[in-house]
């Protein structure tokens, strides 16, 4: 919207041309998700608080978790309140990138939205059951690949780009396509969610990651570096560097209220959007590949399930203390807070890595 | 007041306002990482000046 304002008062004022620039737009949308999230985060959580909107926590899990029972939860409704308004603040809302994004951002929200609510205030343990879940889910991360697929006007738009290996491009079918976008929307969603087990684990990755998927969405929407660096280039998609600012911005003014000891969570509401939001961008910017890498630590935490209850059901033998993985090393006896900045730091590092391969190809 | 308590609050004294925020209003973490974020926003903000100038 400020974007149209711009141009148009433009056409009068040559200084409102500088809004034009995309590096411009994607600071100012990280300092207004900032802003408004500080702003809201405050009166949020006491209302949160006020109206018992408290986090349950398992009763298997570790010990020193039972002392979080009752924490505000649902605070990924204040993240994605602030990406949404900052998106439609700063973001060029012509560009279809945008709003599959923000669309799909917003739906997987309004899925976890539902079963926290029901978990949280209807009192109903199991919330939205797991096989509703991932239908909506599917069906939603379906819906983006078709349409990413129908939209797709370059060869580039679909091809899988590896990373390192400049001349591995691999055009894809429509199915292999919207199968690929299907396991990266849907994973990457439902990865963060199993990341979210402790304070600011989830959240600190996922501004990392968001903040080099912006560099990647700029330099594939810009015709010049994409060329020189050698990546697909996809008109539009430098669009989506505002929605990452957005999601950087949102992402670290919550962590101001999610660091440990937390005074708010954010819920399925917020780590599904937020995973699905990453893995739709990816997409969109060709970057797949490198999102498994920089979100390594969202694969490992899932694999680690997945490794979990295939052992069990296998052998009768769990292969970790506890899964995901953070518990495990919580029972291995490290502290929370240094399970938690251990896995920030293997993400700055696999987050480093993913923008090496910019240069290194 | 016993040793511990004593090197406590020499300490505090000693390295200042950081410190007295952490023992009185919030959790060590808790300062720590509001204190990376604002580092954050500064050095992104010093970044910015490559662009906007």
């Amino acid at each position: 919207m400020l974007l149209a304002l711009a141009q148009w008062l433009a056409q009068d004022v040559r200084f409102f041309s500088v809004f034009n620039y995309i590096t411009l737009r994607t600071v100012l949308a990280a300092m207004t998700a900032l802003f408004i999230s500080f702003m809201v985060g405050p009166t949020m959580i006491r209302k949160l608080a006020a109206y018992k909107i408290g986090q349950s926590v398992r009763s298997d899990g570790p010990q020193t978790h039972l002392v979080k029972a009752g924490t505000p939860t649902m605070g990924g409704a204040l993240i994605l309140t602030s990406i949404a308004i900052t998106t439609l603040l700063w973001g060029d809302l012509h560009n279809h990138y945008v709003w599959v994004v923000l669309l799909t951002t917003l739906g997987f929200g309004a899925i976890g939205w539902v079963d926290d609510y029901r978990k949280v205030v209807h009192r109903n343990p199991k919330g939205l059951s797991a096989r509703s879940k991932m239908a909506w889910q599917s069906a939603i991360a379906l819906v983006v690949g078709i349409y990413l697929w129908d939209a797709a006007s370059l060869p580039a738009n679909t091809e899988l780009i590896v990373p390192f290996l400049k001349f591995f491009v691999f055009p894809l079918s429509a199915f292999m396509f919207v199968a690929l976008t299907y396991f990266v929307v849907v994973g990457t969603s439902n990865a963060v969610n199993l990341t979210d087990g402790l304070d600011g684990l989830a959240i600190m990755p996922t501004v990392m990651v968001s903040g080099a998927l912006a560099i990647f969405a700029y330099v594939a929407g810009n015709a010049v570096f994409s060329k020189y660096l050698g990546i697909p280039y996809i008109p539009g998609a430098g669009e989506l560097a505002v929605f990452c600012g957005a999601i950087a911005g949102a992402g670290l003014a919550f962590l101001w209220f999610n660091a440990y000891p937390a005074e708010v969570f954010m819920g399925d509401v917020g780590a599904l959007a937020l995973g699905a939001a990453l893995g739709t961008v990816a997409v969109i910017v060709r970057q797949e590949l490198v999102l498994f890498i920089m979100g390594g630590v969202f694969v490992v935490e899932a694999v680690s399930v997945m490794i979990q209850v295939a052992s069990f059901k296998l052998t009768g033998k769990r292969v970790f203390r506890m899964a995901p993985l953070h518990h495990h090393y919580e029972l291995k006896g490290w502290k929370e807070t240094q399970v938690v900045v251990r896995f920030w730091i293997i993400t700055m590092l696999l987050v480093l890595l993913g923008l090496a391969t910019l240069k290194l190809r | 007041m016993n040793v511990e308590s004593q090197m406590k609050k020499r300490t505090t004294q000693a390295l200042g306002e950081t410190h007295v925020s952490a023992a009185n209003v919030m959790a060590t973490p808790n300062a720590s990482v509001r204190f990376w974020i604002i580092t954050m926003l500064l050095v992104l903000l010093g970044l910015a000046t490559l662009k906007l100038r």
